[in-house]
Formats: C-alpha cells, structure tokens, sequence
C-alpha cells in the first residue's frame, strides 16, 4: 500500500515542481523588493526628519504586530473593493514584500544607528554630503552589523511564503495540501514538502551562523 | 466599499470576536507552556557531551527551523490520524505551536547560559561546587534574567503564528474574522477587527518586555551595588 | 582667520561656552589647554560647525558658521580636524581613508587623488602601510593617517583635538613630529593638547581655559614662565609633575 502511494507521489511531480517554483518565485521576487525598500525606509528611518521617521516606525508597528495571515487577507480581499484589481499572485508578492521591508527596515536602522558618531562626525569634517556619508561611511560599516540577521529575515521570508497558499496560490504547501487529499498518507506528503523547503533554507541558515560567528571574530580586531 | 463601512456590524459581531480573542488568549498561554517545557528538554539534551543526546536535539531544532510552521501543522493534521491518533483541531494546534517555538526557546535557553562567562563557572568550581550546584546557583538563575525579552519575542511571534491554526478551523480570532468576512460578505470589517484584536495582545506583550527590561534593569544596578 | 565674538553655548543648562573671543591670524599656531571638561573640544568643534552656537558671531575664512547662507559642507572642505581616537573608516584602507574626501568632495580624478594620497601617506611616514586596514595598525600609525587625510584636502585650517591622549607614550613623538612639520610648513592651526613642547617649538600663543571661559592667553614663554592666574598656576603645576 506505501508502494501504491509512493507511485502516486512521483505521478504527482509535476505539480510538485510547479510548487516549489512558486514558492521560489514569491520569495525571490519579495526578497528583491523587500530588501530594496527596507534599506531605502532604514534609512529614512534614521533620517533627520521626525514626521517621517515617526510614520515608518507606526507602520512598521503594524506589520510587526499582526499576523501575517491576516494582512494577506486583508490585501487580498480589501484592496479589490477600494477599487484595485489584482491576482492572488500579485497580492502574495505585495504582502511578503511590505513584511520583509518592515523587517529589514528594523535591522537597516539598528545597524546604522550602531555605527560609532565619530564615523559620521569624521565624515562631515572632510565635508562629504549627506549622501556621500551615507552611501561611502555609514551604510558599509552598517551592513556588516546587518548581514546576519538579514540573511535569517531571509529565511522567515521562504517560510512566511507558505501562507500564502491560504489565498489559493499553488505553492510547495498547497501542493501537499491538494495532493494529501488524493494520496491520504499526511506524513508522507508533508515530510516531503519539509524537505523541499529544508533544502532551500538549510544552506542559508548555516550562511547566516557563519557570518554571524565571523562577525564576533572580528569584534576583538576592530575596536576604535 | 469602506465608505458603508459598517460598524454596526462589527458590534453585532463583538460576542464572537470576544470568544476569539479570549480563544487565542488562552491557547497561546497553553501552548507557550508547552513550548517552555520542549524548549527545556531539547536545550538540556543539546547541551549534553554525549552525541547520542545532542544529535537528535540539534537536528530537530534545525527541521523544525527550516521548515514553515503551515507545512508543521499540516503534517501533524493530514498524519495523525495516519497513526490512529485522532485529536481535536483544536489540540492539533497547540501541539504543533508548541512543538514549533519549543525549537526556537531551545536555542533563546542555550545563548542565555552560554553567555554566562567562564568566570562565573570557575568562581563555582573554585568554591567546590558540583555540577547540579553550579547550574542550579550560578548559572540559571543568570540565564534566565538574559533569556526573559527574547523569551517575550518569541511569545509575540507565538500569538501571531497561532493564527494559521484558523487553516485548520479552530475557532479563534482570525477565524471569527473570517466568519464575519464570508457571512456577510463583509472582509474588510472582518479582519480589520481581527487585526486590532491583535494589536491589543501586541502591545500588551511589548508593554510587558518594556516592562521586565526596566525591572531587570533595576535588578542588575542593585546587584552591581 | 578664525575670530569668535561673544559666543556663547550651553549643553541644556549647562553653560559650556562663555562669551568666547578670540582671533586667530593666518598661518598662526594657537595651543588650547585647559582642566579636563572645561570646554576645549567644545570650542574647537564649534569651528567647523560640529557643534552649533547660541550667540555670538564665529567666522571662519570670511564665511559665518551657523548662518544659514554660509555652505558648510564647503566650508568643512577647507578646515581639517583631527580627533582624538583618530575616527579612521575602519572598512577602508588607509590609502582609501585619504583619497574618499579628494575624489568625492573635490571631484579630483582617482588616479590623481591617489598619486597624491601615496604621497601625504609618504611624508607622515607611512609609505609601506598603503593597503593596511586601520585595525593592522598602530595608534600612532592610524593618527598619521588621520592627519594624512586632512591634508590631502589641501585645507586652509586644521584643528587638533588632543591628537595624542589616546596614544601610548612611545607613539607620541611621532605623531607631534608630523605636526610640527605641518606648522612648519605655515598652516593655521588650533591645536587641543597638554604637549607643552610642542606648544613652546610651533605655537605662537597658548590659551588656557577653565569652566568655559578663556582665562590667559599668552606667548608659550610667557604662559609657562610666569603664568598670571592661580588657576593656571595650578593647573601647570599638575601637568608638568606629569
Ligand atoms: N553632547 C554633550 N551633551 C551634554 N554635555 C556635553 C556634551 N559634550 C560635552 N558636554 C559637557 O560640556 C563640558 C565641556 O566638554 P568638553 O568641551 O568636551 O571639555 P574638554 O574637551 O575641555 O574636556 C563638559 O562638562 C561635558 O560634560
Ligand atoms: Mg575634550
């Protein structure tokens, strides 16, 4: 009986595969522009003006304090009656995308808050402008503190991608999901869809231990 | 659509959103507990010599990291039964939050007595105690005051990952959002609610490790005094 | 050169700055001393608008720091300041610590900014050291390259805040030796420190402070033979056991 569900787990490869493509695709697209538009609110966030500063660290409150099952819902279901169309796929990508930024906005900001004052203050005597301190001083001396835990909001990310399948994208859960009803062997099915995503966030969950422990190498060395 | 945004709705809703939230509540609490408990077990395990103990903690910890809690939860739901064990939804649930953040209190436990310094340990063994001794004097209750803000993270994560369990119709704060969302064809009143039911359980854990940080603040100057 | 009129400064209530005058000429020396947090960093941070003022007027090569018309990003392009933990970009190299300003302020070419960045790192002494990171150097050896830095500007003020407190003993020589050579060479400077023969070889003035106001002010042989208030008696006496 195993025999007869394993032949009908392999007839189901090809779902499978288009499953785990989904899953890649949400998460690369959302990662791209998440990182994007993290780094660019970090910064306002650490930025002179109050207002703004003030209203990203509100939204990024709510987003920090929902679940990210219900703002999928609610992009999903809300934004068509305001009058926007869009796809289960466009609204998952809007979703992971505006989570990761707000993640990744927190982690900007605590690096670049972390850099020392005389870096900046050094910075400001050579007269460099306000961009130049960002882009040549601060920024790369920030994103030494945040690349560990960016590369784990990485892996928060992949997994997030699963809720997604509530609003019926057929991702590697959904897959499992639509497959268990046909194959009634629950273990089998979703230990074979943990490994799909174990293979994909495995080697960057060693990535981000890695750097992580290079990086309190290094704190003894680099001490100003 | 959100200009007949109807608050009457959501009043008429209230009771069940109140049942929801006092749902999530005590769920959340429940299943933190057991996350505690696995957290323990697994932390302890981990910290073994012996390979035979820490193998099957440190693999456990790392499936459990790099796989979604959905796929978790699901597994649990659809392969129970397969075992002939057949439990409530509602069990299911905490079983697999608890089982889920109980890989990630491990790790939390483990950095909180792993920063407890080498000095510590040696002033113990210095003053002739054992093993069991040192941990129990020195080294936990130290740990622990390290351990108390990413231990309230992790219960914030806990209550907002407690909503999937509404995928397998538990009934509780996102699922009463739903409720409302496919009754009355009304989403936007739904999970609006849902969302500030949230924020309420947010702000109230946040309020509690602004709360914990200043008293262990406190607790640390007097120590160093 | 650098003239301040009646300035001013409080920290909240604290009044760190009081009615401060005092003129630097072209191509002078001035040594700052005085009792820790009297006021010294304060004052010379004031010059490149580190630190803004409350009243008072404070010009600085013609242009007046804090008005809003006066550019003080180009204004800082031509004072160099020097800090006491030196401030090096700890992920650049000390070749790319003195080229970063030249080649993004003053638009210079990188090949130019560079040939020129060998060079200052040449004259400061540190011609082997181009590529070091500033964590592969010594305290001395960062504070040259801090010092190298501000050159390559080609400024036309530099300020000196206690360039070599943080130094080991054995490291100062060789960054006051550098200094003396820049004064030599006729830049106008402001120099915080306690080197008091660094004051007698270059300054021709030393100004001594205490709780915010300047209270001497005189030739270093003046100051330190025959000092005039009971303050700065005590304060000499303290620094010289040293
Ligand atoms: N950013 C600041 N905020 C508040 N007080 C400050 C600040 N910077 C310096 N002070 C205070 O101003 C006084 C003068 O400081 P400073 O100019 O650094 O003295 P000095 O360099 O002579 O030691 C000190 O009492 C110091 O505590
Ligand atoms: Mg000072």
């Amino acid at each position: 009986m195993i025999w007869q569900q394993f032949q009908s787990l392999i007839g189901s490869y090809p779902l499978a595969l288009r499953g785990l493509g989904m899953t890649v695709a949400l998460s690369l697209i959302s990662l791209v522009v998440g990182t994007l538009v993290g780094f660019a609110l970090g910064i306002l966030r650490t930025g002179g003006n109050q207002l703004i500063s003030r209203a990203i660290g509100v939204w990024v409150d709510l987003i920090r304090g929902t679940p990210f099952l219900v703002q999928i819902f609610l992009i999903f279901f809300i934004l068509p009656e305001l009058g926007i169309e869009l796809d289960a796929f466009t609204a998952g990508i809007i979703a992971l995308s505006n989570l990761a930024a707000c993640f990744i906005c927190e982690i900007v900001a605590a690096g670049i808050r972390a850099v020392p004052t005389g870096q900046v203050e050094a910075a400001l005597a050579s007269g460099l402008a306000r961009w130049q301190r960002m882009r040549q001083v601060v920024l790369p001396q920030a994103m030494r503190m945040s690349l560990p835990p960016l590369v784990g909001q990485y892996v928060l990310l992949i997994k997030d991608s699963s809720v997604v399948s509530a609003i019926g994208l057929t991702d590697l859960t959904r897959v499992g999901w639509l497959v268990v009803q046909r194959v009634p062997n629950g273990l089998l099915v979703f230990a074979i869809v943990g490994i799909g995503y174990f293979v994909v966030c495995y080697p960057l969950i060693l990535l981000a231990r890695r750097l992580e422990s290079r990086m309190g190498a290094a704190h003894g060395e680099v001490q100003l | 659509m959100l200009e007949n945004f109807s608050f009457r709705t959501i009043v008429e809703y209230l009771p069940l959103f109140g049942h929801g939230f006092l749902a999530t509540l005590w769920l959340s609490i429940v299943s933190f507990a057991g996350a505690l408990a696995v957290g323990i077990i697994l932390c302890a395990m981990n910290l073994q010599r012996s390979r035979l103990a820490n193998v099957p903690a440190k693999i456990y910890i790392d499936a459990i990291r790099a796989t979604p809690l959905l796929a978790q939860l699901y597994f649990l739901y659809f392969g129970l039964p397969r075992l002939g064990i057949v439990l409530p939804e509602l069990v299911v649930g905490i079983l697999a939050l608890s089982l889920n953040s109980g890989a990630y209190i491990a790790e939390i436990i483990r950095a909180g007595i792993l920063s407890i310094s080498r000095g510590q340990v040696e002033a113990g063994i210095a003053s002739g105690m054992t093993y069991m001794q040192r941990m129990r004097l020195v080294v936990l209750p130290q740990a622990f005051r390290v351990t108390i803000p990413p231990l309230l993270g992790q219960a914030i994560v806990l209550v907002k990952d407690s909503a999937l369990l509404s995928l397998i119709s538990v009934s509780e704060l996102t699922r009463a959002g739903q409720l409302l969302a496919s009754d009355r064809f009304m989403p936007a009143e739904g999970f609006i609610t849902t969302a500030a039911c949230y924020l309420i359980l947010y702000y109230g854990l946040k309020g509690l490790a602004a709360l914990s940080g200043r008293w262990l603040g406190q607790q640390s100057v007097r120590s160093r005094t | 050169m650098i003239e301040f009129r009646g300035v001013n400064k409080w920290f909240g209530a604290l009044h760190v700055l009081k009615d401060i005058t005092l003129n630097v000429e072209p191509r002078e020396v001035v040594v700052v001393c005085g009792p820790s947090g009297s006021g010294k960093s304060t004052l010379i941070r004031c010059v490149n608008g580190l630190e803004s003022t409350k009243d008072g007027d404070l010009v600085v090569d013609g242009h007046r720091v804090g008005d809003p018309a006066t550019d003080m990003t180009e204004l800082r392009a031509e004072v160099g300041f020097v800090f006491q933990s030196f401030n090096l970009y700890p992920h650049k190299t000390a070749l790319e610590n003195v080229t970063l300003a030249p080649i993004h302020v003053r638009k210079i070419a990188r090949s130019a900014a560079e040939a020129a960045g060998r060079e200052m790192l040449a004259r400061v002494g540190l011609a082997d050291k181009f590529n070091a990171y500033p964590s592969e150097l010594s305290g001395g050896q960062q504070q040259r390259v801090a010092i190298a830095r501000c050159l390559c500007m080609r400024p036309k003020i530099m300020l000196f805040d206690e360039p070599t407190s943080a130094l080991d003993p054995e490291m100062i020589s060789e960054v006051l030796d550098v200094m003396v050579s820049v004064a030599e060479e006729g830049m106008t400077m402001m120099v915080v420190t306690h080197e008091m023969g660094f004051a007698r070889k270059v300054a021709q003035r030393v100004v001594f402070m205490d709780a915010g106001a300047i209270v001497e002010s005189g030739t270093p042989e003046e100051f330190f033979s025959n000092p005039k208030t009971d303050r700065s008696r005590a304060f000499l006496s303290k620094i010289l056991r040293h």
